[in-house]
């Protein structure tokens, strides 16, 4: 273990040769890397039940954004937890070594599991499962882009899927600011070159949002129209979402 | 049957063993198992109450630690760990003290080849010092299978690097039984014909495989003798057991 | 009249639940005598197995693998290194494994899973000794630069027989692996080759073409589980955790024994049984290779 570990350091992925330059973002007549439209999301997939040995799991991917959350009890809570009369939320997003394009370390991300536990933790009805814990654990199998918000949408379709009981669902977008520009969903490529981002977590059929961050240089009509978007985006996947449900639930039937 | 041994040994000879028990004071049991140049300090604590998470409650739980010569342990001592816990637990009679666990620490004195065989004897010592009930002993031999296909047993350090493959195999000791029908017979092989542990490393064909197994099986009764000779001292001198 | 006919199946059903979760060995031994398992699989048979390659875009090589419910995902980051002094003309290949939280019930974030470290350890062996992989072919520049291939394998869903399929997984990776065009650059670097300079060659191209790596012998494994006289392969997490004593062999295509595996167990293994394990992992073999190799050729079509 030792060794490999010096050995890592030595070691480096051979670069390009010949540098992007970088994309003119300014100009008018910029297109996407993917070539989609300023506000059109990437096709988004869902599935439920990818882990069997968890008690509800869902897979999603959107473009190269590939995740997987598994979601185990309401289970025994750890022993050294107090007694509580509401249930217990334990949240954790990992990546993989080979999700980004440079090979990570494959540590735990304190940063978005944090997050992932103040978005959902409005959506559940956490007196339903008292003294007890329900564990949502998420992996980035590849990060492409808009990690988080895919995370948070599949955490609540996987809570879905183990029985949980929630208020609604929730779905969660982010825009980027680029120049001039808003893009919705953006991809790895515009994230990184982005001036300010806008993340939105809701419970669409309510109206109601759990979660809202905004980062960087934004001015004030320009968070109305990013809201906007990410609010009308949210209604839109909280239905392919549904139905994802849906079919599982009719699946399960024959 | 034509291979050197840099020490002059023939291919089934064992190197000298040596074993002595009850040597740390603080401990429940302890015991040293020397082979040749390796050596190995075992010491057990316990039963202790409760055993860990992920552990059956209703069964003897054996927790194995592993302290290298030198430096940290890392995922060869883990694999160790495992093997020797896993061997450990199936000569246990677990039922007996349900939700407790047992500790064993193995101390890593000299590495000269055989390292795994030779703690696994030095545990199954220190288990009969503490006390803890055993079904049967175990002992635990090193085969390697030279490029010739012949086997060498017990090889050390250099052996090691020269050898295509080699297996560590646990047999259990049979019971001396006072009962009529002599020895347990399982099928038509006699019980200590089974193995308890098998680990390989390196690419060998089945029947050098089946071969180590049957040669290990041979020197295994030796040593066998061995430990049974080195553990009786103490028991004859215990009253109640005596006779 | 339908109702009560209803309630008493879903008590009869609920009597067979219980009877699972109570009495699990006699569970199981109810169905042994029969020669069946609560599947509906026969004892010598293995659940079905898929491998699909190319399932990580950014990475060199990739493969998803299930056997039954079990499932990996194993991908190869390929990066440069300078070689060791003892071997100047060889690569490198850093095998790990890992159970993140998502896979089992038993793994918790912030407390490995015990056998990972093992399995990993298990997994290096394998491949090494059984030389599939000739290390010289990652060199590229002697004594200079040599590739360092880190494979990463992911358990998504632990379900029994994880090294097997940890192991399919890895050597499926390797098969799949395109080594990348790269050349030195002036400050004696290695940089990726893009269709452009091809066609400049400023540079002395080292690897001139994307290519594959010529594997040698590949190790397949099964795992069995050895209750009273039955065995049975490739077990469910059930099952492994009912009936304890396992082992597992890895067996090659020239059908050298790589590993012979029994850590402990309450059954001791004879003889016979020993090569009844051995005669059913060389069915397996055969049955791995002709799916990897389905798979590879579904690859080239593409």
């Amino acid at each position: 273990m030792a060794g490999k570990a010096a050995t890592t350091s030595t070691t480096y992925s051979p670069s390009p040769t010949t540098l992007k330059t970088k994309a003119p973002i300014f100009n008018e007549d910029w297109v996407r890397p993917d070539g989609r439209g300023f506000h059109q999301c990437r096709p988004a997939f869902f599935r439920t039940g990818a882990v069997n040995a968890a008690s509800g799991s869902a897979y999603a991917e959107f473009g190269n954004t590939k995740v997987i959350v598994s979601v185990f009890g309401p289970r025994e809570s750890k022993k050294a937890m107090m007694y509580s009369d509401i249930g217990r939320l334990n949240c954790n997003v990992s990546f993989t070594t080979f999700s980004t394009p440079l090979r990570g370390q494959g540590l735990d991300n304190k940063e978005y599991t944090a997050m992932l536990h103040k978005a959902l933790e409005g959506s559940i009805m956490l007196e339903t499962f008292p003294k007890t814990t329900v564990d949502v654990f998420a992996l980035v199998l590849e990060s492409g882009g808009s990690d988080l918000p895919v995370v948070i949408s599949c955490a609540s379709l996987a809570l879905a899927d183990a029985g949980i009981m929630m208020y609604d669902l929730i779905a969660s977008v982010s825009v980027s600011c680029l120049g001039k520009n808003l893009v919705i969903d953006p991809i790895l490529e515009e994230e990184s070159s982005q001036d300010g981002s806008l993340m939105i977590t809701c419970m669409p059929s309510r109206y109601e949002i759990t979660q809202l961050t905004v980062t960087g240089d934004w001015s004030t009509p320009k968070i109305n129209e990013g809201m906007q978007l990410c609010l009308d985006a949210c209604a839109k996947l909280a239905k392919i979402m549904r139905s994802c449900l849906k079919e599982a639930a009719l699946g399960s039937q024959e | 049957m034509e291979v050197d041994r840099p020490d002059g040994r023939s291919p089934s000879q064992l190197r000298p063993l040596s074993c002595s028990r009850g040597i740390l004071n603080r401990a429940h049991g302890s015991a040293s198992w020397t082979q040749g140049e390796t050596k190995v300090l075992a010491a057990v604590y316990g039963p202790k109450a409760g055993t860990r998470k992920n552990e059956n409650p209703e069964k003897a739980c054996i927790e194995v630690i592993w302290k290298p010569k030198t430096g940290q342990i890392g995922k060869l001592e883990r694999e160790s760990e495992m093997v020797l816990k896993k061997s450990l637990e199936s000569i246990c009679i677990r039922s007996m003290y349900p939700n407790t666990t047992t500790s064993v620490i193995i101390q890593v004195v000299h590495d000269d080849g055989a390292l795994l065989p030779c703690a696994i004897n030095a545990a199954c010592a220190a288990l009969v010092d503490a006390g803890i009930p055993l079904k049967h002993l175990a002992v635990a031999i090193c085969c390697s299978v030279a490029d010739s296909g012949d086997v060498l047993l017990d090889p050390n350090k250099l052996e090691e690097e020269k050898m295509k493959a080699f297996a560590y195999l646990v047999f259990p000791n049979a019971c001396v039984s006072v009962l009529p029908g002599g020895s347990l017979q399982v099928g038509k092989e006699p019980m200590e014909h089974g193995i308890i542990t098998s680990v390989t490393h390196g690419a060998m064909s089945v029947d050098d495989y089946l071969h180590c197994l049957e040669r290990g099986r041979a020197a295994s009764a030796k040593m066998s003798e061995f430990l049974r000779r080195s553990l009786q001292p103490q028991l004859s001198a215990d009253p109640s057991k005596a006779g | 009249m339908v109702l009560p006919n209803a309630s008493e199946d879903l008590s009869t059903e609920m009597e067979v639940d219980a009877f699972r979760r109570l009495f699990p060995l006699r569970y199981y031994e109810c169905h042994l005598v029969e020669s069946i398992r609560p599947d509906g699989r026969a004892l010598a048979r293995a659940r079905d197995t898929t491998i699909a390659l190319g399932a990580v875009a950014s990475a060199s090589g990739s493969a998803l693998v299930k056997i039954g419910s079990t499932t990996m995902l194993a991908a190869i980051k390929m990066e440069v290194m300078t070689p060791t002094m003892e071997s100047p003309d060889e690569g490198c290949i850093a095998i790990d494994f890992h159970m993140p939280p998502i896979c089992s019930p038993i793994v918790r974030p912030g407390r490995p899973a015990e056998v990972a470290p093992v399995v990993s350890k298990q997994l290096s062996d394998t491949i090494s000794s059984s030389g599939m992989v000739d290390l010289k072919e990652l060199s590229l520049v002697s004594g200079k630069a040599a590739w360092m291939a880190f494979l990463d394998i992911y358990c998504l869903d632990a379900d029994g027989a994880v090294f097997d399929a940890a192991l399919l997984s890895a050597t499926a990776a390797l098969s799949h692996l395109q080594i990348p065009a790269v050349s030195m650059n002036d400050d004696g670097k290695i940089v990726l080759m893009s269709e452009e300079d091809g066609e400049r060659l400023a540079q002395e191209p080292v690897n001139k073409e994307k290519r594959k790596l010529a594997l040698r012998s590949i190790p397949f494994s099964l795992t069995c589980i050895l209750y009273k006289n039955y065995i049975l392969a490739d077990p469910t997490a059930e099952e492994e955790s009912i009936m304890e004593t396992q082992v597992t062999i890895v067996l090659d295509s020239s059908s050298q024994l790589i590993s012979f595996y029994k850590p402990g167990g309450s059954v001791l293994a004879y003889t016979p049984a020993i090569q009844d394990c051995v005669a059913l992992t060389r069915q397996r073999v055969k049955e791995l290779q002709s799916i990897l190799d389905e798979a590879n050729s579904a690859m080239e079509v593409e």
